[in-house]
């Protein structure tokens, strides 16, 4: 599948699979087919709706199960939250996928334990509602409740109830999960547990006892005013803005760095991207009392064993949700939604050894890929920040303007509204692109760049990358002789010049375009314009 | 397109302090701006102590964001956070911010250059958000 357009919210995600499957993936672009939504067979509430507040019932009730369950069970509440201190990947580009998975299997965990098959965990969407809901003071949604003393009265009595069934999972643990550990840093089970007792450093001690386990407080429940300030509307909207999931530089980059494997720790080469490293990290912290709380121990939120709280959920659910947000919005704008290859191909094929199943079974082997879309898990978010962006963002764009060429020899002619070249020429946020479509070329063809020359005088058949008429030069890479058959057709995409020579008849309703593909570099050109298309993005 | 993609820095040409607590850093955008393009600041940060935070500020006080470190080992460098700076934050293609080390209860001050290792304007991309 290539990087240009491969939905995959679960909206469209098997109709661009077929298309995968068909071949598309050998094309440098495919087409922008629309693909109608589906219904979602669960649907994640805004936790202040009336369907969060339903799914708080059953969340109340399996986190009650998991509780009573024994250490030794995969599904109990502690040891499913050391799925997280074990695996979660912070500060690189699985942040998203990762927890993806692991929330969705802990639904299906929640949807089993709870006996209601229509639970989906709720989101707290911060930027609206910047506190914890009251209602996660309620019984088990808070960890200060004394249903946890029986376990987390003390590091002594926590270290009795779950150290013996962790060290046997341990012992268990095969050569490639043993192989992630290391680069963890878990080399021993002392090293994990050194993360759990802080080893010495109070702030860097996962555990935490029952009346210290959340700062944020019933009679104190809002996030201060720096965590406010860091789940803004404004910063929210900086941090959707990047168009590209991944770019070296993340000021442009929706994901955090690019790493070796998802268990590289964070450290001095690290590159958080705005959601991750802001709200992401700050309401972690705020909910678990850094500042107040000085250099520590602080409540479960701060450290990675974060989802001993509830609210870690609900909060993970509003970073995927965004996430959501984001690919709807690449989507929508004609963006890929994932890195090019080979990016593409490394970030799916990390493996991840550690999930729990709803059924209490270990997942085993599961490659990243498996959790790039929402599909995965059959669910939708009910609209929360976020979605009336793209609604505005949507009626703004121009970019749905879209002319189809006539073409003769290798010579494509459109007819395109001049308000949409004016603004193109602008500078401004919109840009023409045009889409030509040539042929493979076939084995021992020589010819294998050509220059892309808009509104060029007649007899140009050479054009300097300085000139206003150049747009780009197109170019197959390898050779084909290992291909059997006809090779097909290649559609590239190529913004048109910035200069107004390249269009004609600017001051009519609609200015010509000329387009035309010559051979780069004194080949010889075959007749080769199968078709042109001009597209605003 | 490549024009989307084109990233601009510039380090901070000016470091002083004055009489509020942190480090005040000057940059300097490379260029105007076009239309929808926006501006982000880029802070690398070195070992923070434990429960300390990085405060960023314009001069007249308004918070533009906090970096709080979370899933750090101790005594591991913090990595590279990256706050967007409002259009009203820039004047003449200049940009003066605050940046200070909150550490709460002990109070606050200026960054040592091991704590802030460097700060970068990065002229961002125009999206259709």
């Amino acid at each position: 599948m290539d990087n240009q357009k491969s939905p995959f919210t679960r909206r469209s995600f098997l109709k661009t699979s077929l298309a995968a499957a068909a071949g598309a993936a050998s094309l440098p672009i495919t087409t922008y087919a629309f693909t109608p939504p589906q219904t979602a067979k669960y649907i994640r509430y805004n936790v202040m709706s009336e369907g969060g507040k339903k799914a708080l019932q059953s969340y109340t009730k399996a986190i009650q199960a998991m509780l009573a369950l024994k250490p030794e069970h995969p599904h109990n509440w502690f040891r499913n939250a050391f799925v997280h201190l074990m695996d979660c990947p912070h500060g690189n580009w699985w942040f998203y996928v990762w927890h993806r998975g692991y929330i969705g299997y802990f639904e299906e965990t929640i949807r089993n334990l709870s006996g209601d098959q229509t639970f989906a965990i709720p989101y707290w969407d911060w930027t609206v509602q910047p506190e914890i809901p009251q209602v996660m003071f309620d019984n088990v949604l808070t960890p200060t409740d004394k249903a946890f003393e029986p376990y987390t009265r003390n590091l002594d009595v926590f270290t009795s109830f779950i150290q013996p069934s962790l060290k046997t999972y341990w012992n268990s643990l095969n050569t490639a999960q043993r192989g992630q550990l290391n680069i963890r840093g878990y080399k021993t089970f002392e090293d994990m547990w050194n993360d759990v007792t802080g080893n010495g450093d109070p702030g860097n001690m996962a555990f935490a006892t029952t009346p210290t386990a959340r700062y944020l407080s019933r009679q104190n429940p809002k996030l201060d005013p720096a965590t406010a300030k860091d789940c803004s509307p404004e910063i929210i909207k900086a941090g959707l803005k990047p168009i590209e999931y991944y770019n070296a530089n993340v000021s442009l980059s929706f994901t955090s760095s690019k790493t070796p494997s998802h268990m590289t720790p964070p450290g001095s080469n690290t590159k958080f991207s705005t959601i991750e490293g802001l709200p992401h990290n700050k309401v972690h912290n705020c909910i678990g009392g850094v500042g107040p709380l000085g250099p520590g121990p602080y409540g479960n939120m701060t450290n990675f064993l974060s989802p001993v709280d509830p609210i870690f959920y609900l909060h993970h659910s509003n970073i995927d949700r965004l996430w959501d947000v984001w690919t709807r919005k690449q989507q929508q704008a004609g963006y890929p939604i994932l890195p090019p290859e080979p990016d593409r191909t490394t970030l799916s094929i990390e493996e991840f050894l550690f999930y729990v199943n709803g059924n209490g079974q270990f997942v085993g082997a599961s490659k990243a890929g498996e959790y790039l879309s929402t599909a995965r898990f059959g669910y939708e978010y009910e609209p929360g920040f976020g979605d009336k962006l793209l609604e505005i963002s949507k009626a703004q764009k121009p970019g749905k303007m879209q002319v189809k060429g006539t073409v003769k020899g290798n010579r494509a002619t459109l007819s395109v509204p001049s308000a949409a070249v004016k603004e193109h020429l602008a500078a401004s946020a919109t840009t023409l692109v045009a889409e030509v479509t040539v042929p493979h070329p076939t084995t021992g063809s020589q010819t294998r760049e050509f220059h892309v020359l808009v509104g060029a005088p007649e007899g140009v058949t050479e054009a300097d990358p300085k000139s206003p008429y150049f747009a780009g030069t197109v170019a197959f890479f390898g050779n084909m002789s290992h291909a059997h058959g006809t090779p097909g057709d290649a559609t590239f995409a190529v913004p048109l010049p910035k200069a107004p020579q390249a269009f004609k008849g600017l001051e009519a309703t609609n200015a010509t375009v000329e387009i035309r593909i010559v051979a780069a570099g004194g080949q010889t050109q075959p007749s080769l314009l199968k078709s042109a298309t001009i597209r605003a993005i | 397109m490549q024009m989307l993609f084109s990233t601009l820095f510039a380090f901070a040409l000016l470091v002083q302090t004055s009489s509020a607590p942190g480090r005040v850093v000057n940059l300097v955008l490379p260029r105007n701006l076009n239309a929808d393009e926006g501006v982000a600041v880029e802070l690398k940060l070195g070992v923070l102590e434990r429960g300390n935070e990085v405060r960023v500020e314009t001069i007249s006080g308004k918070l533009l964001g906090v970096i709080s470190p979370y899933g750090i080992r101790s005594g591991n460098q913090a990595g590279t956070y990256t706050i967007p700076v409002p259009a009203e934050a820039i004047s003449n293609n200049c940009v003066s911010l605050r940046i200070i080390l909150d550490r709460h209860s002990r109070g606050k001050r200026a960054p040592t250059a091991q704590e802030v290792r460097s700060v970068k304007l990065r002229i961002t991309s125009a999206s259709s958000v």
